[in-house]
């Protein structure tokens, strides 16, 4: 390892490391523009000239460019290199528009600070300053040209580190202009990013544009919770209000970037209509007599039908704190277990994953970067989790092979194979692909590998896969066998039950042989894996709670964070089972349909006022820190009282004019906190049981973390994943018949994710209805043309007494036999009631064909 | 006719290019012959290198270490790149040698080729020499036919596609690295190296980029010998002949193939025939836009890398701009700088910003808002200009500097009279 | 649209390439030669032909010299302005160009034939000062040659 001096202080640091970062491991921040260690070097800007005073390099150099190595003297101060720096400085200020007053990178502004400390400060440069015209980016982020210093960043992070192609470097010399062909919307959904990377205020956040400086923000480490990869965040707030989401760096999940629906999508904190204020029969009251008229109802109940008629659902969006109150409630009380998950298909599946992970075989989304080889079993990574195709990417761009296996028309920014069967195929591939691999010696394969084709041969043409299908199957593989780092991606959405062990022994088989390696699960939200972790009873599902209901063994059910209303695949069965029930209590801080319907409500607080720690798909528990206090954010509360106090609409904003002993809206509590609440009004404090801090409850609840401290684990989180070896292999005979129908005249109906307007929270946010689009479906052609249905054509899919209008996507790249449809947030597909998961062809009706399809953006 | 011997030129012609079957009479496309029947690769290179032939593309870095670069278990196919873009003010020499023997030139590419065993090689040309593209063109096609090129060359295992490519026109694709980002259709930034591209270049692949003129002398010293090339110099360390371009206040601007080491008086006197009538030797640029200006008490020097080097001046190509007294040095040197920050690729910051801001303290002197101070913000930022990406800025800065050094009287006389003193 | 023959060529070209991208600077040069200009559904065509977005395209065509992405002249003076024909009187034939074309640097002349832009150096500083005109160099430059450059050009026009 080399050891060289910079500053007179010796480091010792890997191969490779730059003198850049050798320097900011000593804690010297040598000044930069262009370099950003996940980008690489560059060059550009020539800020980080330090001189080199012995070793190979002599004189002011770029410390970005230059490799440290053994015997290398570096000074960062002396003479030559600061006065070049200054000249730097100098040179990138003299077309800079000094708008610093109207600009929102002011106060964290690389530009501002370099400025300052590079001590450029009088103005000599007498020439004209360019000007540039400006580009209409999107709804996301704002674009002023003139304040741009070159260094690049944008368009390398954009088109090298996210491989999208719309934005780029144009023009010459000093005209070089970043932007896109014409205006309109960025297509890459990682477009946020450039506001965080971008050094001065080219980029800037358009949602939060013009409403706060940077010093008078609350800022905390946070996380985001719009889908399982739990990516590292920085909350920023500003009068009780989230205004702002920055990426933050972790060592194992996220490299400091952040996809554009967890950026943009905490609108849901501070919803207009967010319900703030307990309720009993929709009528306001304080939250003492809420939880107290609760405690009484319940009690009730029990009295009259035994405890077991009380049941209770929380869901993955809540923080560990939360879903172990819950469950201790619920134990507690003695009611019948609680479930975690409004979808009992996904449940299952959820639950398997997690009892069946191995912490050996779990692969960190920054280890997927480095894999050489990807197979993606059954997941959308750009809808499902889109960091997760960031992730990919980079593997890719160090040569990694992608394969993706999924019936859905898959996007991804990069080159990849893409095994486009059916769901059901997926598993019968899965298990001769297991086979083949079970079967080659994969520690020294052999070079031209005639055996594991054979084998894979001998075992497809069982199964009657159509030729191009065996090909892919075997550079498939092929690659494997050749790999040596694979890493198999397998989500939880379209795929069978038994995908995701036989997925899992695939991985360990290859691990062995290789010693690297191992999977990567995609689950359906943040806290997933702490919801299934808790889960008590593996059968119990939501889906015999609703039979209950509608047997009459439940006469009441406690909603904690979930709106089954939108998740539960029969929605007009779950209605009409709601009426049936003596008592709903709800428990949100989303203005859900399920609250609406409440019989008492009570308000709880988002993560970013309480914070909350969350296990992520990996077996991550990380924690998100409170960013601000709970209460109405000032402007509505103002704009609230100045309406009601005037009598009219508007009113001002600033400052703010409440006077008022209790913070407006301040009721709400964290879930825990209100469940502990209700569970004194319960249980008699003599019988206590319950503990006042939820780790303890949660030590109690989650054997895993009986030894646990419950506070200040490491930074990059706390992998609580067991290591034990996955379920002997499911040795499943292989199917020949249930998929071979082609002839059937019917689809099979897939309801997925998509990046923007399915996701439950970031629907909430007003922002999201500029990118999400318009509904629709999407289908082969073959299928398309059997239907005799067209590109374009508006479509009415009509199932038993339910139907949603969308418009029809025929895709090339998909499977045959099946019916895309992301559960957007405008149509009703819970409508559909589709437990059995098969459209007939003669309920997709056309209704007209001069709606125009809205072309997703890529 | 030049007293000198002609190798290059040795077939020039007043109104037309020498054919095909003209070049092979005076002896061309043996050296290929005997390079595929009797040389290995590395015998290529050690006559190349015995010969001590270096670059003509301004840096003078010997050919034959380049190509001995490729790393021999380097992956192919392989490139080659004739470098022509030649866009640099006062260059023309690549045209005239287009114009004149494209022959040699392919043969030279043929052979060089077989060294690095690269299976296809580029002609990058700049767009306005779409004619010099169009004869290289046909004569490549005529080498097709006569057997001196495409499949299994003259009965070897050899195979040589030769693709002209014509620029879409900047200064900056003539660097090395840029001129691999624009032959791949990418935006023609310089890329730093390592690795360089005789390991990595065009689509990753190793890529040796040469000029034209290096590559048209490597049949010669192939028929010739190394000892015969070394004879053609006058001076030791810088064989061969060199093609200089003369042009300017001269009485008869054009390009002439000389002796490495020529005096600079002697091409400009006698071969350029001479200031034109009423003027006086001011200074010239010796090498191209991107040199320094070099005064009457220099002009003994002889042309050649080293010797230019001695005096603290680069030869770059041999590219002579003659100005005369009655020329405004501050105007030229204007107008150089206005030349390079319009050409300046716009990635590194001190070409993009630094030449621009250059400009305007030169346009302000030349304009007659000059200020003293200026002068040591000049030489400062000149300076500085060295520690930029590429090779352009410092060569921008080249005669902006030296302007300073040479002849700091008349800038400050700008600044005294608030104008221009020629005007 | 373009016309098939052109688009087969285009093809070719492209299908010769390593890579099509390769090929951009030629296509959009061919196709320029075409259409006058590169206008933005050009710019598009030649991306689709490419498998290049128009912004990748656009990176390129806005870095180079001689890709017009506006309308143009019939004919694109391209007029010298580097150190040796500048030293040999560039300024003045300038002058007097846009005086007999009646434009400004930049502009075309009111009758569309002409379009005036600068360019660095030719490489013809022996035969300096020199313009270029749709690929036809004309060097060793005065006033009165210029005029019969026009004269013909303009003939030339009007007799096609
Ligand atoms: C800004 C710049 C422009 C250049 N232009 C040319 C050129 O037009 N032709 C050329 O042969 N070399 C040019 N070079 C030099 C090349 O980088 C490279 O050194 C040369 O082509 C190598 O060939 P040689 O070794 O045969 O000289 C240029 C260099 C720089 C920095
Ligand atoms: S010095 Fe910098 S900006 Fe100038 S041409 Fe080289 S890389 Fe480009
Ligand atoms: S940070 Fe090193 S050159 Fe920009």
């Amino acid at each position: 390892m080399p050891k060289l001096t910079i500053d007179d202080l010796e480091i010792e640091v890997p191969p490779g490391t730059k003198v850049i970062d050798a320097a900011e491991q000593l804690g010297i921040m040598i000044p930069r523009f262009c370099y950003l260690k996940e980008l690489g070097p560059a060059g550009a800007c020539r800020m980080c000239a330090v001189k080199f005073l012995q070793g190979p390099f002599k004189g002011v150099q770029m410390s970005c460019m230059v490799d440290a190595q053994d015997g290398m003297v570096v000074s960062t101060n002396d003479p030559e290199a600061v006065a070049f720096r200054k000249q730097v400085i100098e040179w990138l200020m003299l077309n800079h528009p000094h708008d610093c007053p109207v600009c929102d990178e002011g106060g964290q502004c690389l530009l501002q600070d370099e400025t300052v400390s590079g001590g450029h400060g009088l103005r000599r440069y007498l020439g004209r300053k360019r000007t540039y015209r400006d580009q209409y980016l999107g709804p996301f982020i704002a674009h002023e040209m003139n304040r741009c210093i070159h260094c690049y960043r944008c368009s390398r992070f954009y088109q090298e580190y996210a491989g999208y192609r719309d934005l780029g470097p144009l023009q010459i010399a000093d005209r070089v202009y970043f932007g896109r062909f014409k205006d309109g919307p960025l297509e890459s959904p990682f477009s946020g990013n450039l506001v965080d990377i971008c050094p001065t205020g080219v980029y800037t956040d358009k949602t939060a544009r013009f409403r706060v400086r940077h010093w008078d923000l609350e800022r905390a480490p946070s996380l985001c919770i719009h889908c399982s990869l739990g990516c590292h965040t920085v909350a920023n707030a500003r009068y009780r209000e989230v205004v702002r989401i920055e990426g933050r760096s972790s060592g194992k999940v996220n490299a400091g970037f952040l996809c554009d629906r967890g950026r943009f999508g905490f609108g849901y904190a501070a919803h207009p209509e967010r319900p703030r204020n307990a309720k009993i029969a929709a009528q306001n009251v304080p939250m003492s007599a809420a939880v107290r008229e609760a405690g009484r109802r319940l009690l009730e109940i029990r009295e009259s039908s035994g405890a077991e008629a009380i049941a209770v659902l929380g869901s993955g969006r809540s923080c560990l704190e939360t879903l172990g109150m819950v469950q201790h409630l619920s134990r507690v009380g003695k009611w019948t277990a609680p479930d975690f998950f409004e979808n009992p298909q996904m449940e299952r599946k959820v639950k398997a994953i997690v009892s069946q992970l191995d912490a050996r075989l779990a692969v960190s989304l920054r280890d997927v970067e480095k894999a050489d080889c990807i197979l993606a079993i059954g997941v959308d990574p750009v809808n499902e989790a889109p960091m997760l195709a960031l992730a990919m990417r980079q593997a890719f761009r160090k040569d990694a092979k992608v394969v993706v296996v999924d019936p859905r028309p898959i996007f991804l920014p990069m080159r990849f194979e893409h095994l486009a069967v059916s769901s059901a195929r997926i598993e019968t591939l899965l298990q001769v692909l297991l086979q083949v691999l079970r079967q080659t010696d994969l520690a020294a394969p052999p070079a031209p590998l005639p055996q594991p084709i054979q084998l894979s041969e001998g075992l497809l043409s069982e199964v009657a896969f159509d030729s191009s299908v065996q090909a892919q199957f075997h550079a498939l593989v092929e690659t494997l066998v050749g790999s040596r780092n694979p890493v198999i991606l397998c989500g939880s959405g379209v795929v069978g039950e038994s995908v995701s062990s036989l997925a899992a022994d695939c991985a360990e088989v290859l691990q062995n042989a290789k010693g690297k390696g191992g999977i990567f699960y995609v689950l359906p939200s943040a806290n997933a894996f702490g919801a299934a972790l808790l889960a008590s009873s593996p059968e119990h599902s939501f889906l015999d709670t609703v039979e209950g209901i509608e047997n009459g063994t439940i006469q009441a059910l406690v909603v904690v964070e979930s709106d089954p209303l939108r998740h539960f695949p029969d929605g007009p069965r779950l209605q009409a089972a709601l009426t049936k029930l003596q008592f709903l209590l709800v428990l949100d801080y989303l203005p859900s349909e399920t609250v609406r319907r409440a019989d008492i409500f009570l308000p709880t607080c988002t993560l970013f006022e309480v914070g909350g720690s969350f296990i992520n798909q990996q077996g991550r528990l990380q924690a998100a820190e409170k960013v601000h206090a709970v209460g109405t954010p000032i402007h509505q509360a103002t704009d609230e009282a100045m309406r009601s106090a005037r009598g009219e609409e508007g009113g001002g904003k600033h400052p703010p004019r409440m006077y008022d002993l209790g913070i407006p809206g301040g009721e709400p509590k964290a879930a825990w906190e209100v469940l502990d609440a209700l569970m004194e009004a319960l249980v008699p404090v003599a019988e206590g049981t319950w503990r006042e801090d939820p780790w303890e409850v949660l030590k109690q609840e989650i054997p895993l973390l009986a030894s646990w401290n419950g506070r200040g684990y490491p930074a990059d989180g706390l992998h609580v994943v067991p290591e034990k070896r996955p379920g002997a292999a499911v040795a499943l005979p292989l199917e020949t018949e249930a998929h071979t129908s082609p002839s059937e005249a019917s689809l099979q109906l897939l309801l997925v994710d998509w990046t923007f307007g399915t996701e439950e929270l970031s629907q909430y946010a007003a922002v999201m209805r500029q990118v999400e689009g318009e509904p629709f479906l999407c289908m082969h052609p073959q299928d398309a043309e059997r239907c005799g249905l067209a590109h374009g054509d508006a479509l009415e899919v009509r199932l038993e007494e339910g139907s949603i209008r969308a418009s029809l996507k025929v895709r090339e790249n998909m499977a045959c036999g099946v019916m895309v449809l992301p559960r957007h947030g405008r149509i009703q597909w819970q409508e559909l009631r589709n437990l059995s998961g098969r459209v007939p062809f003669e309920c997709i009706q056309k209704i007209s064909t001069d709606t125009q399809v809205i072309e997703d953006l890529r | 006719m030049s007293r000198y011997p002609q190798v290059l030129f040795q077939n020039r012609k007043l109104k037309r290019i020498n054919t095909l079957e003209e070049y092979c009479q005076s002896g061309g496309y043996q050296a290929l012959a005997d390079v595929l029947r009797e040389y290995t690769p590395q015998g290529v290179c050690a006559a190349v290198q015995e010969a001590g032939l270096r670059g003509r593309g301004g840096a003078g870095f010997p050919a034959a270490k380049k190509w001995e670069s490729v790393p021999a278990d380097g992956a192919f196919p392989r490139f080659l790149v004739a470098n022509s873009d030649e866009m640099e003010p006062g260059t023309f020499k690549d045209r005239v040698l287009i114009h004149a023997e494209p022959h040699t030139i392919i043969e030279g590419i043929a052979i060089a080729a077989y060294t690095i065993q690269a299976s296809k090689a580029f002609i990058f040309v700049r767009p306005n020499y779409e004619g010099s593209a169009a004869i290289l063109e046909r004569e490549i096609k005529r080498a097709e036919e006569a057997g001196y090129l495409g499949r299994r060359i003259l009965g070897s295992d050899f195979s040589l596609e030769i693709i002209v490519h014509l620029s879409g026109g900047r200064y900056i694709c003539g660097e090395g690295t840029a001129l691999l980002n624009a032959l791949m259709g990418k935006r023609p930034n310089p890329i730093k190296p390592p690795p360089y591209p005789t390991v990595k270049g065009l689509w990753d692949r190793p890529t040796v980029v040469n000029n034209i003129e290096t590559l048209a002398n490597v049949p010669h010293i192939i028929r010739n010998g190394p000892d015969w090339f070394k004879g053609l110099s006058l001076v030791e360390k810088s064989p061969g002949t060199k093609l200089f371009c003369v042009s300017g206040k001269v009485k008869s601007p054009g390009c002439f193939e000389l002796p490495m080491g020529t005096p600079l008086r002697e091409i400009i006197e006698e071969h350029a025939g001479g200031l034109l009538e009423g003027s006086e030797f001011k200074a010239c640029l010796p090498g191209g836009a991107s040199t320094r200006f070099l005064i009457p008490e220099q002009l003994d020097v002889r042309m050649d890398f080293d010797s230019m080097g001695e005096i603290g001046h680069r030869m770059g190509t041999g590219a002579i701009i003659v100005f005369d007294q009655k020329t405004c040095l501050v105007g030229a040197t204007l107008n150089l700088i206005q030349f390079f920050a319009r050409e300046s690729c716009g990635w590194c910051t001190p070409c993009r910003e630094g030449l621009p801001y250059l400009r305007d303290l030169l346009w302000r002197i030349e304009n007659g808002e000059g200020k003293e101070e200026y002068i040591p913000t000049i030489r400062s930022m000149c300076k500085d200009m060295w520690n930029s990406f590429c090779a352009l800025a410092p060569g921008a800065a080249s005669p902006v500097e030296s302007l300073l050094t040479y002849f700091e009287d008349e800038v400050h006389e700008h600044i005294v009279q608030r104008k221009c003193p020629f005007q | 649209m373009l016309p098939a023959e052109i688009k087969e060529t285009l093809l070719q070209r492209i299908a010769h390439a390593i890579h099509p991208r390769e090929q951009a600077i030629d296509v959009m040069t061919i196709m320029q030669s075409h259409y006058g200009y590169m206008s933005d559904e050009a710019m598009e065509e030649a991306g689709g032909l490419l498998d290049m977005t128009p912004l990748e395209l656009e990176e390129l065509a806005t870095f180079y010299n001689f890709i017009y992405r506006r309308p143009v002249g019939r004919y694109v003076l391209h007029i010298c302005d580097s150190t040796v024909c500048w030293m040999n009187g560039h300024e003045s034939l300038l002058q007097h160009l846009c005086t007999l074309l009646q434009v400004e640097m930049g502009g075309t002349s009111p009758d569309g034939l002409f379009t005036l832009l600068p360019v660095c150096c030719l490489g013809y500083c022996d035969h300096s000062p020199a313009m270029i005109i749709n690929q036809v160099i004309y060097g060793d430059l005065t006033r009165e040659k210029i005029d019969s450059v026009i004269h013909k050009l303009r003939e030339q026009a009007h007799a096609s």
